[in-house]
């Protein structure tokens, strides 16, 4: 398992179109990816999840990919958060 | 902001029709409009459009969620419809949308839209939830569903007290309320409100469950709620206030029957009797006295009791109709395989008899905490174990009495472990009920046993070397105290101290001659008090509780076949009476059965050696007067049952 650990940096937070974009980029990794925000788990290949786990500009989050290309996975996922969800 | 506030009947249209997205888009916007959220329709329907130009926001699973933050949004609202036929949005999963909510968040709102997102997000996930969505047949059914999940799903909040005109317009009718408690609070407390939330929606009974778990109550019932509700279940293994509840239809049930049989529960809660709140204080516990609250743990574990005295007492009955008592009078009850049978597995029943009603004393303390440390206590109260034979003796068995105290000192007990351990940190809470209750617990009623027990074979054996010593004085004395004794604690150090005296003299009385007249005595001590008993329940009801009554006529059984075991259950519900009766009764028996010379060859087996003994009529009517006694002074004694 690989993880590492950034910030929400757009301005409207993890709304359906980010969450989009995100489950969008993982997806193609057969690893699991997982969110983990506030002390919670989320399934990061979830769209519902993502939004249900309501997360705001400037929340730190932590992103754990583990299994097939974890290392790759985690890489696309920290950057397309950095670079603010298509926002 | 809560998801039923955003959305208004006006704003849903169910088993809708559109046959594109472009018309489902159209329909929720005129619907948005409807329910007065917009000032500008149409631009928040190009803003609607342009943002399913970036991309769909079908979401999988049947659902859509249209969204735009626009400036022709007047305030924050939603918009639904169920689609039943489904219409392609384009959507991840590429099945085709069936249940839509629109959100309008308006150009400024910051998080708002984000926030709404999100706690939709949190209800859709629940399939079944969405299911009971597309079911809906009205906009009422459809808001319904939507607060009771989002009531369940928030709980936190619906405490909150909401204005009284909102109150008005969508007023709560939860059929059946519920509030579920267990000791520990962590598990079953929310399984069993999960359970019946979820069979009540099945059952189209709407079912509120407040949780009352480790961390406090949740989704806390509201008065009106209450007073609206048809019945309330309390699906509880400790106390629960019950004052809000004084006439309604309350239902008590275990936590676990809440889980297992949340159907029946649901079911039968409307015709469950009406409950009436009596005391000042808020805890039902509190507001009962000390004396009620003893006698109420006292009958759990007599009613528990009873059907091992029942079945055992039966059993071993029938041993002594199956056996013959002329191969080995000592061995009656026993000399045949069949009989044999009989009478093991009749005692296996009663073996176990006082454990069970000490545990079930101890659990009405202490719930189930105490039931092993109760049941532990009662077992070592029969095998009289003590820091010297710890493996038991039988001079020091202390009966039913020990048994009473067992129980109510385990359950005493782990109410106290209870309390001191509330001090532990919350992180312990977890081992308490599997690991410190169970060890120290036992520890506990082990080292309390061992101190008593010695006291009662030291009590023994005065009372046997007193009977010796009696034996050369008056017959009919010596009668009269070994039969009384024989009563007094049924299985106790009084018991075993007349019964071993009493077998001690057969060794040297002429069997040729009909046996021993102390024998006879203390035989008929140990049958009056079950026929004594059976007698009044006959002809005295009114002194008898419902079970009681009904277990009366066993008692005849019993004790003609010298089974005293029969009286356990109604002395240990009101002790002094029901032994004060009962070995006044005998010693009566006993002192007739002396003076008319009665004697025995065997030193059990009742009804069945009585045409071995000597002098049978005149051992008949010894019983029948003792009896009689012992009947009257129980009606006399006894208070009347309303």
């Amino acid at each position: 398992m690989v993880s590492a650990k950034t910030k929400i940096v757009n301005p409207m937070g993890m709304h359906m179109r980010p969450a989009q974009l995100f489950v969008k980029a993982v997806t193609p990794f057969p690893c699991h990816v997982t969110l983990v925000f506030n002390g919670k788990e989320i399934n990061g290949k979830s769209i519902m999840n993502l939004m249900a786990a309501c997360i705001k500009q400037g929340a730190e989050i932590e992103i754990r990919c583990d299994g097939d290309q974890e290392a790759e996975c985690l890489q696309a996922a920290v950057d397309l958060v950095d670079s603010g969800l298509g926002e | 902001m809560r998801i039923k506030d955003l959305l208004r009947a006006e704003g849903i249209q169910l088993h809708a029709a559109p046959v594109d997205r472009d018309q489902a888009i159209d329909l929720l916007v005129s619907l948005q409009d409807k329910a007065g959220n917009l000032t500008d329709p149409e631009q928040y329907r190009r803003d609607i459009l342009a943002r399913e130009e970036q991309g769909s926001t079908a979401i999988g699973n049947g659902i859509a969620v249209p969204h735009a933050k626009s400036a022709a949004v007047r305030r924050p609202g939603l918009a639904a419809i169920t689609v039943p036929a489904g219409v392609d949005y384009n959507a991840p999963d590429a099945q085709p949308s069936t249940l839509f909510f629109m959100i309008a968040a308006p150009k400024d709102g910051g998080d708002t839209h984000l926030e709404i997102l999100s706690r939709m997000m949190v209800m859709l996930m629940d399939e079944e939830f969405c299911k009971a969505l597309m079911e809906a047949g009205t906009a009422e059914e459809f808001l319904t569903c939507i607060d009771r999940q989002e009531r369940e799903k928030y709980p936190e909040e619906s405490g909150e007290i909401l204005p009284p005109a909102q109150e008005e317009k969508k007023p709560q009718s939860y059929r059946v309320l519920a509030v579920t408690a267990c000791p520990t609070g962590i598990a079953h407390t929310y399984m069993a409100a999960e359970a019946l939330e979820k069979k009540g929606q099945e059952l189209g009974i709407p079912v509120k469950a407040e949780t009352q778990g480790s961390g406090g109550a949740k989704n806390v019932l509201t008065r009106a709620e209450i007073k609206a509700a048809d019945a309330i279940i309390i699906a509880a293994d400790k106390d629960v206030d019950l004052a809000r509840f004084d006439g309604k239809r309350v239902l008590r049930v275990p936590v676990s029957e809440g889980i297992h049989r949340p159907e029946e529960l649901i079911r039968t809660a409307p015709d469950a009797p009406v409950y009436h709140y009596t005391g000042e204080v808020a805890r039902e516990e509190e507001g009962e006295s000390f004396g009620r609250q003893l006698y109420k743990q006292l009958m759990n574990g007599v009613s528990h009791m009873l059907p091992f005295v029942i079945g055992g007492g039966i059993l071993i009955a029938l041993a002594f109709l199956l056996d013959d008592a002329s191969i080995d009078y000592a061995n009656f009850g026993t000399n045949t395989p069949v009989a044999a049978w009989f009478r093991n597995i009749g005692n296996a029943a009663f073996n176990v008899m006082l454990p069970i009603l000490a545990a079930y004393i101890a659990m009405a303390i202490a719930d189930r905490p105490g039931l092993m440390v109760g049941f532990v206590g009662g077992a070592l109260a029969v095998s009289g174990a003590t820091f010297a034979a710890p493996a038991g003796d039988s001079g020091s068995v202390s009966g039913f009495l020990g048994a009473l105290i067992a129980g109510f000192v385990a359950g005493y007990l782990m109410l106290g472990l209870r309390t001191l351990c509330d001090k532990l940190p919350r992180a312990l809470e977890g081992i308490k009920p599997v690991l410190i209750y169970p060890v120290v617990g036992l520890l506990l009623i082990g080292l309390f046993m061992c101190v008593i027990n010695p006291f009662v074979g030291m009590l023994n054996s005065a009372l046997y070397s007193g009977l010796s010593a009696m034996g050369s004085g008056s017959k009919i004395l010596l009668g009269f105290v070994v039969a009384a004794m024989m009563a007094i604690d049924m299985g106790g150090p009084f018991n075993k101290a007349a019964y071993l005296f009493g077998t001690s003299t057969l060794a040297t009385a002429d069997i040729a001659a009909g046996g021993s007249d102390v024998m006879a005595a203390v035989m008929i001590g140990g049958m009056v008090p079950p026929i004594a008993i059976a007698l009044a329940t006959t002809f005295f009801k009114n002194r008898f509780t419902q079970e009681e009554r009904k277990s009366g006529p066993v008692n005849y059984v019993m004790g003609l076949c010298f089974i005293t075991e029969g009286a356990i259950p109604f002395a240990a519900a009101d002790p002094w009476r029901v032994i004060l009766s009962c070995a006044l009764g005998s010693g009566v028996a006993g002192a007739l059965s002396m003076l008319f010379g009665c004697a025995s060859p065997a030193p059990h087996g009742g009804l069945f050696v009585f045409p071995v003994m000597h002098n049978v009529l005149g051992y008949v009517a010894a019983l029948a007067i003792g009896s009689l006694v012992g009947m009257i002074l129980l009606a006399v004694l006894k208070k009347k049952k309303s």
